[in-house]
């Protein structure tokens, strides 16, 4: 009995984390099926499995003219956010860091406001606000500051993680006993030392932007992601494929964001985590 | 730095030590410093507040001046149901989140091998909480529409899917695609928790004579109560907003999101604007009380993480 129930409490795990990867798994697999095999569902069997397989799904999209017109404006909304939130955001986060430490639980608490106003709630504002600001909302690219707004929570948190990892103050009064002018620290000394954060918070941001939905298409502007809606609608199997694309474009920016991020684990860096980490270790309660 | 060693030190309210800190020492006067984040508040007074303001402006407002006569009709009718349907789902999809992210969390924290097995469900689930809108709808459309390959399966193996009331836009549908980014958050919010869990407090509670019982009555599940309370709480504001997805799935204003750009679309007689807006200020309300629950309970949660 006992046996019984310590093989079950082993295998438990397993069969939990195998089941979970079956949820996630399959509907990715079937969406590749769409955009891969032109074969309908009411066909599909054991005879018809590997029937009509080709790649012209997934390259179907870039035949459309609509669609580079979508991409080159998504595009431009990326980068244009990315540079944005560098430009705003970034020295913000340094100047709290350095100038006002007690700032900074305040500051966190504002770059997660975003969460607490849904993008429909927000693009109703900027409805209403529209033909008030025609000269500047007219424009597909007055979307970005509001982007900014909605990726801030991710990009705060980025910068912020980057700023705790380095002896921020040790760098700064190094640079400014050595001479160091404010634009050649933030320049030469801080940036390079933030790289990682950096590039994250802008894989990040680009993500976010790519696959926006809500407010492009309340605001009838013709990026990619209503591109994509509309796409599927006029040509389901390249509009699937376009979709697998995206889906693709955005697992990879996060999974690239995750792999830079986990070579830097903050605390494993500092002495207080090893010095705990060793406390731990010497503990015989930890062996179990 | 020292931030780890103040914490690992002694108890936390979950405020940074730095700010701890300052709290105790004299209330400094404001410095010229605070000027710095002006150019960061005025861009967020004006690309958040004053849209989020401005909905509320109109919510509130008739040609007779102030009026709560739209944020009532907000909650009345159509548009109560439309509220109540949003509600069902979005708390049978944190109800779900919460309990297998947990589950997830758990099982991943808890096995021995293979070793990456951790690193690896917490890495996909920073990938897949954030893998919301189209591209998921659609392939839940592929996978569980009419024509979808599982319904497919199912059918074969004698089972109409579609022979009840079932759609992706109905309450159980939505419960199963939300799950896929709601599982994931809820493992990113739990695993930390699950981590403080000390193997000395289940022994110490053996010790004292308590079975496996007594220890997640006891000691487990107070310990991981602000988590699961606050996730529940993230994941239901998840849920409540998230616009891009129900608009593939549902093609009707049965969703409160979706209804919303329905009113902004200007499918409606002009005279009932203010209710779009008011539904819109009542989403904001129920979206920022359950992120201020979820704020709260993780300072809570955070006493036990070193």
């Amino acid at each position: 009995m006992t046996r019984w129930r310590a093989r079950v409490a082993a295998a438990a795990p397993t069969i939990v984390v195998a089941l979970a990867a079956a949820y996630f798994v399959a509907p990715l697999l079937s969406l590749a099926r769409f955009a891969l095999q032109n074969v309908p569902t009411i066909r599909l069997g054991w005879s018809t499995l590997f029937d009509n397989w080709s790649l012209k799904g997934i390259t179907g999209a870039f035949g459309d003219a609509s669609f580079w017109a979508a991409l080159r404006l998504s595009l431009q909304l990326a980068v244009g956010t990315v540079l944005l939130t560098l430009v705003l955001l970034l020295p913000t986060a340094i100047w709290v860091h350095i100038k006002l430490p007690r700032a900074r639980a305040a500051l966190e608490f504002i770059t997660v406001l975003p969460y607490m106003v849904p993008a429909i709630a927000l693009v109703a504002g900027i409805v209403f606000i529209k033909p008030h600001a025609r000269w500047f909302l007219n424009s597909d690219l007055s979307l970005i500051p509001f982007y900014v707004v909605l990726a801030l929570p991710f990009t705060y948190r980025s910068f912020d993680a980057g700023l705790r990892a380095i002896d921020l103050r040790t760098l700064v009064d190094a640079a400014r006993s050595l001479g160091a002018d404010w634009r050649f620290l933030l320049l030469r000394v801080l940036v390079p030392n933030l790289r990682t954060a950096i590039i994250s918070a802008s894989f990040l941001t680009a993500a976010v932007v790519l696959g926006e939905f809500t407010l492009a298409d309340t605001l009838l502007i013709e990026s990619l992601a209503p591109f994509q809606r509309r796409f599927v609608g006029r040509e389901p199997q390249a509009g699937y494929g376009l979709n697998l694309l995206a889906l693709i474009a955005t697992v990879s920016l996060f999974a690239l964001v995750s792999l830079l991020t986990r070579k830097r684990d903050r605390r494993r860096r500092t002495f207080a985590y090893r010095a705990e980490r060793a406390l731990v270790a010497s503990t015989p309660e930890s062996t179990s | 730095m020292t931030d780890i060693a103040l914490t690992a030190g002694g108890r936390t309210d979950g405020a940074p030590p730095s700010a701890r800190l300052a709290g105790r020492a004299p209330r400094r006067p404001l410095t010229w410093a605070w000027l710095g984040l002006v150019p960061f508040l005025a861009f967020l007074l004006l690309f958040l507040l004053v849209p989020a303001v401005t909905v509320f402006a109109n919510a509130l407002r008739t040609e007779q001046g102030f009026s709560f006569s739209a944020m009532a009709e907000g909650i009345t009718g159509q548009n109560l149901q439309a509220f109540w349907f949003s509600v069902q789902f979005s708390a049978g999809a944190a109800f779900v989140g919460v309990l297998l992210g947990t589950l997830l969390a758990y099982a991943a924290a808890t096995a021995r091998r293979p070793r990456w097995l951790r690193s690896a469900v917490a890495s996909f689930s920073g990938v897949a909480a954030n893998m919301g809108g189209l591209p998921l709808a659609f392939a839940f459309l592929t996978l569980l529409g009419r024509q979808g390959v599982l319904t497919k399966v199912f059918s074969t193996a004698g089972w109409d899917l579609y022979g009840g009331s079932f759609t992706l836009g109905s309450v159980p549908g939505l419960i199963t695609v939300y799950s896929y980014f709601n599982i994931p958050l809820m493992v990113l919010i739990t695993l930390p928790a699950i981590d403080g869990l000390r193997p000395s407090w289940r022994e110490a509670c053996a010790n004292l004579g308590g079975t496996w019982v007594t220890y997640w009555r006891r000691v487990g599940l107070p310990v991981l109560a602000p988590s699961l309370f606050g996730g529940f709480m993230l994941l239901f504001a998840n849920s409540f907003s998230a616009y891009a997805t129900a608009a593939v799935l549902t093609d009707n204003s049965r969703i409160v999101s979706r209804r919303i750009g329905f009113f902004l679309g200007g499918d409606v007689a002009i005279g009932e604007d203010a209710v779009g807006f008011a539904l819109a200020a009542w989403m904001i309300v129920v979206t920022a009380a359950c992120m201020a629950v979820y704020w709260v309970a993780r300072r809570r949660a955070e006493r036990w993480q070193a």
